[in-house]
């Protein structure tokens, strides 16, 4: 492994491996963002192509943020958001001992869950999406907006308190 | 609580003390179920397959678009160098002088923008600033020229001498080492030589050998002897005659015993080189010998 390290973005096992492991999150990244997933499939292929035009000019362990970049400024200030459609895993098939009445009351917390998602601001919206749906981590969520952790815990902090008061009806 | 506890909380991050603390508030009850609930959301599908080839197609036809490309750029690069050194070169070369030289036995004839008339004689340079002839009639002259300058504004002739001035008329400028003369052949002419200015009537010369300045006479509306292919003077130490006779035929002149102080007052053609020595040498009733392009004057033994 730490030979293919010494590896170029441009050696097409690397340009791979890369993309295995960081097109989905870019897909996810831009969709939290603009709820459009045309947009988001665009820029995954934006940021790899510029990632292997610039491939001798990007070392590998930088090919990430380097890609997150690319993606951001794709759509920097140029679409407006949409709705942010998200899908649960069908957790209640498990479950099915539930009382009908927990089921409904299950549902209906979704519906506000999804209303005050698409609520809150957009960046507050990718870091709490991105950690709990992609499991990333402060640090590489951090990294990917290019602040601070400081910044992600803060907006991260801020999101669940407008998620809780929006469900509340506070 | 410290801050930002709901996202420290998220991370597992409280103390046991605040959490308990946490615990405790009306609101955690929702932040548990967000926190389940969200756990469970999934984002859209994505197809890695599809987007993977759609980029490797781009990839290559990127690829040979590069390929294509690339010696183009370099040229164009080259290109743009070249065109940056050719535009920089033709102002450089256009803030520069216009300059005409003559060899030793050569004349030239120019034309200045203002139509005046430039007649260069042997062994001279002329240089003036085409740009800014408009601004001013300015040139320089190294050697013997002969003008005819067109009227208009003030016509300067700047040589290591002096300088000469004039409206518009025919003159003649000649600098050699240590000698400067003008001849002014119709109008008036300015000559100012170490700052003293002398204003110079036509049919007059001025002439200055080693810094002392004298006038003569000349003829009026005449055109200096050299024009007709012949050298003339009028009381000029030997040595300049000499000089001249070099210049007009490129040959070496020596002397030996003679004294090239004396005056002469003559002329000599400057196109039959054995007819220019004699005009010389009887006048003064020396000998010379040619051998070559190498001319000796020498003293004629005593009777």
């Amino acid at each position: 492994m730490k030979a293919d390290q010494q590896l170029n973005v441009c050696e097409e096992q690397v340009y791979k491996r890369v993309f295995n492991e960081t097109s989905k999150t870019i897909f996810n990244y831009i969709y939290y963002k603009f709820g459009n997933e045309a947009k988001a499939n665009d820029a995954v292929q934006e940021a790899f192509v510029k990632l292997w035009e610039n491939c001798a000019k990007v070392a590998p362990e930088k090919a990430k943020s380097y890609l997150y970049t690319v993606a951001n400024n794709l759509y920097l200030n140029v679409i407006k958001a949409e709705k942010v459609r998200l899908k649960y895993a069908d957790a209640t098939i498990k479950t099915t001992n539930e009382s009908p009445e927990f089921i409904m009351e299950e549902n209906q917390f979704k519906e506000k869950l999804d209303n005050a998602l698409n609520g809150l601001p957009e960046n507050q919206r990718t870091t709490f999406l991105l950690n709990r749906i992609d499991g990333k981590k402060y640090a590489e969520i951090a990294e990917m907006e290019g602040v601070s952790v400081k910044a992600i815990e803060k907006r991260m902090h801020l999101a669940l308190k407008s998620l809780r008061e929006q469900i509340d009806g506070i | 609580m410290q801050d930002n506890y709901l996202a420290k909380w998220l991370n597992d991050e409280l103390t046991e003390a605040e959490l308990a603390e946490f615990k405790k508030s009306e609101a955690y009850e929702t932040y548990q179920k967000i926190k389940d609930s969200s756990a469970r959301l999934e984002s859209p599908e994505f197809d890695m397959d599809k987007a993977w080839q759609s980029i490797d197609q781009t990839k290559t036809v990127e690829e040979t678009k590069v390929f294509i490309l690339s010696p183009f750029k370099k040229f164009l690069r080259v290109a743009a160098v070249i065109a940056v050194l050719l535009a920089s070169s033709f102002f450089y070369l256009s803030t520069l002088n216009e300059s005409f030289t003559t060899e030793y036995a050569e004349n030239k004839s120019i034309t200045l923008p203002d139509a005046s008339e430039v007649i260069l004689n042997a062994e001279s340079e002329l240089a003036f600033s085409e740009k800014k002839w408009d601004a001013n009639r300015n040139v320089d002259l190294k050697g013997e020229a002969y003008f005819k300058v067109a009227k208009g504004k003030k016509f300067t002739v700047e040589t290591s001498e002096g300088l000469v001035t004039v409206l518009g008329t025919q003159f003649n400028v000649e600098t050699r080492d240590d000698y400067f003369e003008v001849t002014c052949f119709e109008g008036l002419v300015s000559v100012t030589i170490n700052g003293k200015e002398t204003k110079l009537p036509a049919g007059n010369s001025l002439l200055s050998i080693n810094g002392n300045t004298t006038m003569l006479k000349t003829t009026l509306n005449g055109t200096p002897s050299w024009l007709s292919q012949e050298s003339s003077f009028k009381s000029i130490p030997l040595h300049y005659v000499l000089d001249e006779l070099q210049r007009q035929f490129n040959v070496e002149v020596s002397a030996k015993d003679i004294d090239t102080a004396q005056l002469f007052t003559g002329s000599f053609s400057n196109k039959n080189l054995d007819l220019a020595l004699k005009s010389i040498s009887v006048p003064l009733q020396i000998k010379f010998n040619l051998d070559g392009n190498k001319v000796l004057f020498y003293a004629e033994e005593a009777p």
